[in-house]
């Protein structure tokens, strides 16, 4: 049946984060851009409350919460400060993709460490990007070379979240350059392991609070059993590669949801205060008009990205599933930017000054758009699906080639 | 809980529907669309086809039934399921949800105002509709000079004795030509504004009451909109909806707003159908003439564009979804009824727009199973009726801008 009501469990979870993101980031999102990073005590409050741990499996120590669990918490998150949510510890997209990429049992052990004491200071990453799309043949110019025990990675990979706090990564890299993006695999790399090292911190544009950065190989040797292959075969580890982006797409459309009611919440109470002409701005038909388009942003992302997170959770196919968060994403993203947009422009000239948030809001809102699969991609996707075409690597996946994003 | 899943009996409910518009509807449509009528045989076999379907929720709907008393515990689906049902037919050809025997927009307000009697008389003669003759309901407010602005209706009524007499003109009346009744809005006096509104049932055949023009329309020729003519019409006083203490207060024009409450996301599931039938015409032409034959380089864009509409629509869909689960609940869902329109509205007549864009000169084209055509004329009035987008902003705009009362 269909219904728009968390579970009570759901609702405890929601209020308790809601507190926590209202009470402790809101007040200090500028002390964390500044700081360019999630402050310790914060770190260590969240993890107190499992944040980071909240769809990781049981069996690593986690709580084992699907995805609208997920999706409902990292709204509240995102409307408190987007950037923090990318800057909290726990494994992040890490684990997103070792769950997909590895399966249940290596999952398990590769999450284990983040639930432990401590594990408020524990990061994971993934690189996929590289610094430019590869000249040579397609796929990524990162490569893994087979040797007896397994393989040698070697290149430099960019636009990683917590690259530089991270103490473990998926690595993705060229296995078979003459195959193209059909002949790439995923590695485990630890920190520690010899011939990896984090290169040069990004200045970006917004989500100051997280981290993006190079992350260098230079013959990182991992076993064979340090390889992720998906559901097996080049379709299978595709699919699981897409899972894995699209899953985790819906969490940053998630946070992205949640900027969007922040902006929209900020532009509206401007609206209702700001007197111009002698009545409230919002009083006049263009502003209202434009608060009302955007309050239709905010609800249709909200039950877009829950629809499609229900839709994992009840376990439909794959392709419908997919083809749901490739729409959710898609149009939040988009959504986030107008809502953040139009906040500023109806704040006017104040809303271009860094005494408000506004800006703030604009500059993530922006930034959060590529640090997953873009719309233009997600959109791609949903077209190959409901098209019926194969879903070949270099069209659905978000390669360099068409347009690089963080990760 | 969150959940989107249509329950068992929707599901078979919305495939005998598709069935049923794929293989009957479907074929007669453009024919219907030029003698500008729904066959008679036609809706008596739907009638008594759809009895198995319908279920005490949807009788309410299509013969208008009273409501019965529930258990509070068990909230009805009666909203949910009607918007599932009115996208599927919409989905086969608008004209035939509209078309439907019932007494249509004109039970909303009987149900909402009339007396135990009323709703008796004017709702219970639906009843019969198996064995005797098709009968049709209507909602008459719009004039010739005020649509939008409710309270600037002209139509004038008297009390002389045990009757009133009403004098005006009444235009776009869906089924107006047919319908047994209509529910006419009049005013004792247009200076009272809002306050002067009373709502009447007046009856094929009183005299005085005449069926005026029937429309020549850009779309949905099948269904009839008619213009209806009051000079000095004596209505019995038993027909003033609510009898006279109704409107002590400000319930006149209240009867009229209540009815697009509930209205709103059924016209805009309607809307979302005729939507997605364009948006599948699209997707499989492209299907049939590109994709599997050999990829063209405005494949990209096509691909985006088709993504968009996909998405456009869920959007709206949800929102329809989300202001009938409100109704069903008991909760106030004016704002979100007015979402749902203004959304499946816009999102419906673009998604149109662009699929004869994306099928080129072919989607022009007029003939038996080229429809695009016709569902590009049939949908835009769905902007228009039952309040323009302009209108559901207003809406909107009040329940999110503080004291707005108007512009």
């Amino acid at each position: 049946m269909i219904a728009f009501e968390p579970t009570e469990d759901q609702r405890l979870m929601q209020d308790a984060v809601a507190e926590f993101a209202k009470a402790t980031l809101l007040p200090r999102t500028r002390e964390l851009e500044h700081a360019r990073g999630v402050s310790e005590d914060i770190r260590r409050t969240a993890h107190e409350m499992g944040l980071g741990l909240v769809s990781v499996p049981e069996a690593a120590g986690g709580q084992g919460q699907g995805l609208v669990t997920t999706v409902l918490i990292e709204e509240e998150l995102g409307a408190a400060d987007a950037a923090a949510a990318f800057g909290l510890a726990g494994p992040g997209a890490f684990g997103r993709a070792v769950i997909e990429l590895g399966g249940p049992e290596r999952a398990a052990e590769l999450l284990a460490g983040f639930a432990e004491e401590g594990g408020w200071d524990r990061f994971g990453a993934v690189a996929w990007s590289e610094p430019a799309p590869c000249r040579t043949h397609e796929g990524f110019a990162t490569k893994a070379e087979r040797t007896d025990e397994g393989y040698r990675i070697t290149g430099k990979k960019a636009f990683v979240g917590n690259a530089a706090l991270a103490d473990r990564f998926v690595v993705f890299a060229q296995v078979e350059p003459e195959r193209g993006w059909g002949g790439i695999g995923a590695f485990v790399v630890r920190r520690d392991n010899a011939g990896i090292r984090v290169g040069e911190r990004h200045k970006t544009l917004g989500l100051d609070a997280a981290s993006f950065g190079e992350v260098v190989l230079e013959g990182a040797v991992v076993r064979d059993a340090d390889r992720l292959l998906g559901d097996g075969g080049e379709e299978g580890f595709t699919r699981a590669a897409l899972r894995f982006f699209v899953k985790h797409a819906l969490v940053v459309a998630a946070r992205a949801v949640g900027l969007s009611r922040f902006a929209f919440e900020l532009a509206r109470e401007h609206c209702d205060t700001r007197v111009a002409f002698g009545k409230p701005i919002g009083h006049f038909q263009a502003v209202a008009f434009t608060l009302a388009d955007r309050a239709m942003d905010v609800e249709t992302s909200r039950w877009l990205v829950w629809k499609a997170a229900a839709a994992w959770d009840a376990g439909q196919s794959e392709r419908d599933a997919l083809l749901a968060s490739a729409r959710a994403a898609a149009h939040a993203f988009e959504a986030t930017m107008r809502t953040a947009d139009d906040c500023v422009q109806l704040f006017g000239g104040s809303g271009f000054i860094r005494d408000l948030v506004a800006e703030k809001l604009m500059r993530d809102a922006k930034q959060l758009m590529l640090a997953a699969p873009t719309a233009e991609q997600l959109d791609q996707l949903a077209s190959a699906i409901e098209l019926g075409q194969k879903l070949d690597p270099a069209l659905v996946l978000p390669t360099p080639d068409t347009q690089a994003i963080f990760t | 809980m969150i959940e989107f899943a249509l329950s068992k009996k929707q599901h078979e409910l919305k495939e005998a529907l598709q069935s049923l518009g794929r293989h009957v509807i479907r074929p007669m449509s453009l024919d219907m669309d030029r003698t500008k009528e729904v066959p008679e045989s036609f809706l008596r076999n739907f009638m008594m086809m759809s009895r198995g379907f319908r279920s005490d929720d949807i009788a309410e709907f299509q013969e208008g039934a009273p409501r019965k008393e529930r258990d509070p515990s068990k909230p009805s689906e009666a909203n949910r399921t009607a918007v599932i049902a009115a996208e599927e037919l919409a989905w086969a050809d608008a004209a035939i949800p509209l078309s439907m025997p019932g007494p249509g927009l004109g039970a909303p307000p009987v149900r909402a105002t009339g007396t135990p009697e009323q709703k008796k008389r004017f709702l219970g003669m639906f009843r019969d509709m198996d064995t005797g003759p098709l009968k049709w309901g209507a909602y008459g407010l719009t004039e010739p000079d005020a649509g939008s602005d409710v309270a600037g209706i002209r139509t004038s009524c008297r009390k002389d004795g045990a009757h009133w007499v009403l004098n005006g003109r009444k235009c776009y009346i869906t089924n107006g030509g047919r319908a047994v009744w209509t529910v006419i809005f009049a005013t004792v006096d247009p200076s009272l504004g809002r306050a002067g509104h009373r709502a009447f049932v007046v009856e094929k055949g009183t005299p005085g009451f005449e069926v005026g023009k029937i429309e020549d329309k850009m779309g949905l020729r099948a269904n009839e909109t008619a213009e209806l003519v009051l000079e000095d019409c004596r209505v019995p006083e038993e027909n003033l909806l609510g009898g006279e203490e109704a409107y002590r207060s400000k319930e006149g024009f209240m009867t009229a707003m209540k009815t697009f409450d509930n209205t709103r996301p059924l016209v805009a599931a309607m809307a979302v159908g005729i939507g997605r039938a364009a948006y599948e015409y699209a997707r499989d032409f492209v299907k049939q003439n590109y994709v599997l034959g050999r990829p063209i380089p405005r494949y990209a864009a096509i691909a985006e564009k088709l993504a968009k509409i996909g998405r456009r629509l869920e959007a709206a869909r949800l929102l329809v979804h989300r202001a009938t689960y409100l109704a069903d609940m008991n909760i106030p869902n004016a704002k979100e009824a007015s979402m749902s329109k203004a959304a499946a509205g816009q999102a419906a007549t673009l998604a149109c727009i662009d699929a004869i864009e994306v099928c080129g000169a072919h989607g022009t084209l007029q003939a038996e199973h080229a429809l695009l055509e016709k569902w590009f004329r049939d949908i835009k009035v769905y902007d228009i009726f039952e309040g323009t987008g302009n209108i559901q902003r207003v809406v909107i705009s009040k329940r999110i801008v503080s004291n707005l009362k108007s512009f």
